[in-house]
């Protein structure tokens, strides 16, 4: 039975309980958008197949509930990790600023660097406290990709679950390419190494 | 073979019947010939199976296909899962055995490749079974009985079962992003009669430049390239020939266009040549060539055939170029070379001839003509109606009605002379003295589907072979896929298998993710219950997940099952127990000192969702496990302290107390002070502290309410829960200078360190101190016995207990301190410190 796809990677949802993790994955997952609020509690996944410049890539989504009290159970998830998608509500300047937060809670728990920083429920301007400019500039600073988003209005979460998946695929394609130059390496300095050897 | 009617099977029916939405999973000349519902024994559970009897009209063949399905009624096509592929072929078998088993409603499905797999069905399906063996007997015997010279053709089955999903999906949804585009190819055929290739560019130029539209690909067959003889003996100049040859052709096809040499193979004297526009090439997916040598003893190749098989797009095209048996009366021969060629031809992917979209056979296959009474030479003729009457003695055309080879090609009409045997530079038939009868030995045939003859002739003008070379201009329309459209199908197929996945994915529901205990209490057992339960159309696997801590719960919980199956639309209750006693009470108190829950359980669903469950409750703090700082910071009862509180207490780190020692630990010493010799054995060993009665919680309840009332238990249990009030706090008393007073050669050495310790600490060492060495003055308690329980305790250190003279060290250190002689230097200290890794620090 063919495997049905070329690579297979796990995104992970983070971020303050209430932002809008689920609805993201399952405006992404599903397409669809339910208003109701249903705390997540516990570890959910969806998969969703995407077509990357001619590659099939299977992406697992795990959405990991944001409160407070789950934080040291939910970091053990992080192992294994390609990609973390670090999601706050631009209408709840709290949840922009626990990002640091979460921020060092990736770099405590994995070895992955592929991220996206996603501002939520950008769909009422009136509502909207963390300014765009200031969410851009922290972006820069700390060296991630933003993305203003709206999943009741679905607007940008394709792209911004396409940017990730493409940012963890180059990531996979690079380190592959290096490991190949390495093996190379390798292998031109093994009778040296053997030689030296002899000789000791 | 009908196929079935009405026939559903009974539990199965819907809005939409069963037959139709499984129909909606097959190609529309694959037909359902019978449903039929079986099972099979997956563990404990049935796991229901659908059989559908399958002929295909392609393949002309039958499979039996067993889907598994997620719910009955079945409701869309999404829900049938294809779990095997038995193919009907002559290995096929289907057994009806039971010996020794439980069930006779029981049958096995084997081919050569799998099996045998056992099925089971229900009693009232009975008749549909009989039913059901009747069809795929009769099936399989319709197969055994064919033709044996028909190759059966299984490659339908290859959609269900080497692909995966979204490949099969795809391949469904194929009428809604493939398009035809025409194409233009040039077939043609000529004997060289071992001439050598023509030197002039231009020779072969009214030849194969001579269509009007310049066509997409050539496909060039010629035979008798070279004398055998030769071949073998001087291969380089064979292969001269050979490139000379292929250059000359490429150079001469139509001028308009540029053109590239795809393939060529060459069997002996027999040549393929593919020559496609240049254009053309990065649509050519696959290109590969095979040959089957017949001619002497069958193997020799000097007759025979050779193919190329090529994919354009999404269609698959042959050219075949044979050379068959030569001489009028060896039409059997002819006959017998071609079905070899049929038979034996298998490219390296598998495929064999006719398992192409568009067929093209070109070559000088040899047929004659069966010598017409008085028509012996066509001479100068050349209307049509000679060549209808040439025809009707060809004996290529007699054969192909008696069905004896070519079945299922086609041939254009033929409105040329006879292209054999010609003298050579002329266009005169043969004048020597084997005058042979001139004939239709050279031809084009074709099948398959989408293609359209534009033109067919033979070229006068070539003259330097014995025959004319034969062409045929053909118009196919090649499946295409429209990539925006494909795109889209793809991108909703990719959906749908992904949303079929996700919807299939095993769900389990809970009652709650809080589990409340409510009040707990030190020493006091307690459980809760809660149901899980199976929210999904499977049977679901569940487990609790272990944490960091190497176990799925921490010390003072129990949870019962740990792991289990759900069956459908069952559910199971699951028992948590909580118990914070002597051996838990520090981790749990260590626990809420940083966390406002007693844990959190990790509910995993296999290949599914992990549900955190909170276990929470309000514990009633209790002396017991609590440092004597913290004990010395409260200003009420025990009691009346909440978790909170108690927890904001632990953590505060202030030297400021409201006490000197420990109220509950003075209530003890003191009633035990009063009980003087009535206490026997009290603090006679080290492991009597761990054993704990109910009635201990009366003690419990003493100590932490500050009673007025008579202490309600035995001196002996008050001894109990003095050496638990010393035991249990995370620290030990002398902490944090337990190495230190373990390593002190003498009293006022040891009082150095002593005088260090926190205010509490050092008032309840300083007051225990003194209360046993009057009790041993008084001869209440054994020294030796006090020194080496109390030492112990006090002095607990997980890693000095390594060293061999830690117990000694630890009941010489009490005794300095309660030996009423109050003797300040150890006995014979130097000499057993010896051994101990502490011995050359500095006293």
């Amino acid at each position: 039975m063919a495997r049905g796809f070329d690579h297979l990677f796990k995104l992970l949802i983070i971020g303050d309980s209430g932002v809008g993790k689920s609805s993201l994955l399952i405006r992404f997952s599903d397409d669809t958008f339910s208003g109701s609020y249903i705390t997540t509690i516990g570890v959910d996944f969806k998969i969703r197949t995407v077509d990357i410049d001619g590659l099939r890539v299977k992406l697992q989504i795990w959405d990991t509930a944001g409160q407070e009290r789950f934080r040291t159970i939910t970091s053990t998830y992080y192992r294994g990790t390609h990609g973390v998608i670090i999601v706050y509500d631009v209408t709840n300047g709290d949840s922009f600023a626990n990002v640091r937060r979460w921020l060092e809670e990736i770099q405590n728990n994995c070895d992955v660097v592929n991220k996206v920083l996603v501002g939520n429920k950008n769909d009422d301007p009136d509502c909207k406290v963390v300014i765009t400019e200031d969410a851009q500039r922290f972006a820069k600073q700390m060296d991630i990709e933003l993305y203003e988003t709206s999943a009741k209005d679905n607007i940008n979460v394709d792209n911004m679950f396409l940017s990730i998946t493409r940012q963890v695929l180059n990531h996979k394609l690079r380190t592959t390419s290096n490991e190949q130059q390495k093996d190379t390496i390798n292998l031109k300095n093994n009778p040296g190494t053997k030689r030296r050897k002899c000789c000791s | 073979m009908e196929s079935v009617g009405d026939h559903v099977p009974n539990r199965l029916t819907g809005v939409k019947s069963s037959l139709q939405i499984v129909r909606e999973r097959f190609k529309e000349d694959e037909i359902i010939l019978y449903l039929f519902e079986a099972y099979q024994i997956k563990g404990p559970e049935d796991a229901n199976r659908l059989l559908a009897l399958v002929s295909s009209e392609s393949g002309g063949t039958f499979a039996i296909i067993s889907f598994s399905f997620v719910r009955t009624p079945l409701t869309s096509v999404n829900e049938l899962i294809i779990n095997k592929v038995f193919a009907i072929d002559e290995s096929f078998q289907l057994r009806q055995d039971c010996k020794g088993s439980i069930t006779a409603y029981q049958f096995d499905l084997s081919t050569a490749e799998d099996g045998p797999i056992k099925y089971y069905f229900y009693p009232s399906e009975s008749a549909s079974y009989e039913e059901f063996v009747a069809k795929v007997i009769s099936c399989k015997s319709s197969m055994t009985q064919s033709d044996p010279e028909t190759v059966l053709n299984f490659r339908w089955l290859n959609d269900y079962r080497q692909i995966g999903e979204v490949k099969q999906e795809l391949k469904k949804r194929e009428s809604e992003y493939i398009v035809y585009k025409d194409i233009i190819i040039y077939c043609s055929t000529w004997n060289v009669n071992n001439k050598p290739c023509c030197d002039n560019a231009d020779a072969l130029r009214s030849w194969l430049g001579c269509s009007e539209r310049a066509p997409d690909i050539y496909a060039i067959g010629l035979q008798e390239l070279d004398t055998p003889a030769k071949a073998m003996l001087n291969s380089t100049q064979v292969q001269a020939s050979v490139a000379q040859w292929n250059e000359r052709m490429v150079q001469s096809v139509h001028p308009d266009v540029e053109y590239e040499i795809l393939q060529y193979h060459r069997l002996v004297g027999i040549m393929l040549t593919v020559i496609v526009r240049k254009q053309l090439r990065q649509h050519i997916l696959h290109c590969r060539f095979k040959s089957v040598a017949r001619g002497v003893l069958n193997t020799l190749g000097n007759k025979g055939g050779v193919a190329i098989s090529l994919q354009l797009n999404e269609g698959y095209i042959c050219f075949v170029n044979s050379h068959l048996a030569a001489h009028m009366g060896y039409v059997e021969e002819r006959n017998q070379d071609y079905n070899a060629i049929v038979d034996g031809l298998r490219f390296d992917d598998g495929r064999t001839i006719s398992d192409h979209d568009h067929i093209f056979w070109l070559g000088d296959l040899n047929y004659r003509i069966q010598e017409p009474p008085g028509q012996q030479r066509p001479g100068p003729l050349t209307d049509a109606q000679t060549y209808e009457l040439l025809l009707q003695y060809d004996q290529l055309r007699q054969e192909m009605r008696k069905g004896k080879c070519f079945e299922g090609y086609t041939e254009g009409e033929i409105k040329f002379r006879p292209t054999y045997k010609y003298d050579p530079g002329t266009d005169n038939y043969d004048s020597s003295e084997k005058q042979r009868a001139p004939a239709y030995c050279d031809r084009v045939l074709w099948k398959g589907t989408r293609i359209e003859q534009l033109a067919y002739n033979s070229i006068m003008d070539i003259r330097q072979s014995d025959h004319k070379p034969v062409y045929a201009v053909f118009r196919v329309k090649i499946k295409t896929r429209d990539e925006i459209r494909y795109k889209r199908v793809q991108e909703e197929v990719l959906k749908a298998v992904d949303k079929r996945e996700n919807d299939n994915q095993p769900q389990i529901s809970v009652e709650k993710t809080v589990i409340d205990f409510g009040r707990v209490r030190f020493n006091e057992p307690c459980m809760r219950d809660f149901n899980v339960y199976n929210s999904c159309p499977l049977p679901v696997d569940f487990s609790f997940k272990e944490k960091d801590i190497h176990d799925i719960c921490e010390k003072w919980l129990q949870v019962d099952p740990r792991k289990d199956s759900l069956m459908i639309d069952s559910a199971r209750s699951i028992r948590i127990k909580m118990l914070a006693d002597v051996h838990t009470i520090r981790g749990l108190l260590k626990k809420i000192r940083s966390s406002d829950n007693f844990d959190i359980l990790i509910l995993h669903v296999e290949n599914g969702r992990d549900i955190f469950i909170t276990v929470t409750g309000d514990y009633q703090p209790s002396c017991f496990g609590l440092s004597m700082e913290t004990m010395c910071r409260t200003d009420r009862p025990l009691s009346e302290y909440s978790q909170e509180q108690i927890k904001h207490l632990m953590n505060d780190n202030s030297q400021e107390y409201c006490v000197t020692m420990p109220r509950e630990f003075f209530l003890l010493i003191d009633y035990l002070h009063k009980q003087g010799s009535k206490l026997e054995g009290g603090f006679h060993t080290f492991e009597s502290r761990k054993s704990l009665n109910t009635h201990f919680n009366v003690v419990r309840d003493w100590l932490d309410t500050w009673c007025d009332e008579e202490f309600p238990g035995t001196p002996q249990s008050a001894a109990q829960a003095l050496l638990l009030l010393l035991d249990l706090p995370e620290q030990p008393l002398l902490e944090p200078f337990v190495e230190d007073l373990l390593a002190s050669k003498s009293k006022s050495k040891a009082m150095d360190y002593i005088a260090l310790l926190s205010p509490p600490k050092r008032n309840v060492f300083m007051h225990l101190c003194m209360f046993l060495r009057e009790g041993i003055e008084c001869q209440y308690y054994d020294l030796d016995l006090v020194a080496v329980t109390f030492g112990r305790i006090l002095l607990r250190s997980s890693e000095c207990k390594a060293w061999p003279d830690y117990k000694i060290r630890c009941s010489q250190f009490m005794r300095l301190f309660i030996k009423s002689d109050g003797a300040d230097v150890l006995v014979n200290r130097n000499e057993e410190a010896g051994a101990g890794p502490r011995a050359d620090l500095p006293a």
